[in-house]
């Protein structure tokens, strides 16, 4: 069932079948969960947007156009219930840098670094406007195109293209700095 | 220098975001916690019969007595015959007919008077 295409797994859902709705959710839980960390900051509400977004296109199911692809259709609900809830909710802020890693201490090891590293580009998405940030996601991490992504965020394929691009320069600028600072 | 165009995909960034958004739950047991609540989320987003039906009987009320009203002007329209004209009236018939009875120079004899009715009939 594994390897059953997502149309096929949707019609078997839409007919009643929940064993084939937990093959969708498997194939595009790691997805939908970062695109909602991406949108909330919070792991936690990221997975509680995930949820939701999950259970609002099994509702929704009827109204999918098998034709056209089911990943865009499916993380346009994921971000929209990411977007409702941070609208719903006073999100918390992402927790402080520990103050020992952000310099002057210690030479941290590996795998500090990396969290660090996964520290920063956090906060720095999360300074990114909401839809830049998604855009950036959609494009580098979950390999969406301009015009599956335009599709998802409701927004004209032009727009993705500049906000792809604006957010990259900052990660990228981001990046080069910390690459910089380890060396 | 990179190319920023925003065309290609930068494999490092796209890592060093993968890294960073990775989720902090085992999968397995989100796949698990989305399953748990799918037949709460069905039953949530099934929409009653009737409440569907309920949706329904304020158009079905209105439509219903606009069809009334519209079948009793219609039968009215049919039912009621339309007054005929005077030259219909006058119109020449065969024998001695109303045409003849009125515009005889001399009062008619009775028996004309009678056939004239039976023949409007």
């Amino acid at each position: 069932m594994g390897s059953e295409d997502d149309a096929a797994l949707v019609a078997r859902t839409v007919a009643g079948d929940s064993a084939a709705f937990g093959v969708l959710v498997d194939r595009y839980a790691g997805q939908a969960r970062r695109v909602a960390r991406a949108v909330l900051g919070d792991p936690d509400d990221a997975d509680d947007a995930a949820q939701d977004g999950f259970l609002s296109a099994l509702v929704k199911l009827g109204q999918y156009d098998a034709r056209r692809p089911f990943g865009p259709w499916l993380m346009r609900i994921v971000a929209n219930a990411a977007t409702d809830r941070r609208r719903r909710r006073n999100v918390r802020r992402s927790e402080p840098l520990d103050p020992s890693l952000v310099g002057g201490g210690p030479r941290p090891d590996a795998v500090a670094v990396q969290s660090e590293l996964g520290e920063r580009l956090r906060s720095a998405l999360q300074e990114l406007p909401e839809r830049r940030r998604t855009a950036v996601v959609l494009f580098d991490v979950e390999g969406y195109s301009h015009a599956e992504i335009a599709r998802i965020l409701g927004i004209p394929e032009g727009t993705v293209r500049s906000e792809v691009f604006h957010g990259r320069r900052r990660l990228r600028t981001l990046l080069a700095d910390w690459k910089e600072q380890v060396r | 220098m990179k190319d920023m165009s925003s065309d290609f995909r930068d494999p490092e960034l796209a890592a060093a975001l993968r890294s960073a958004l990775e989720p902090r739950g085992d999968q397995a047991a989100f796949v698990a916690r989305v399953m748990a609540q799918y037949d709460h989320a069905l039953d949530r987003g099934t929409v009653p019969t009737l409440d569907v039906l309920a949706s329904w009987f304020r158009p079905g009320i209105a439509a219903a007595a606009a069809a009334l009203i519209a079948g009793f002007l219609l039968g009215r329209a049919i039912l009621t015959p339309a007054p005929a004209s005077f030259d219909t009236a006058l119109a020449p018939m065969e024998g001695q007919g109303l045409a003849a009875l009125v515009t005889a120079p001399d009062p008619p004899d009775a028996s004309v008077v009678f056939a004239s009715l039976v023949e409007q009939r």
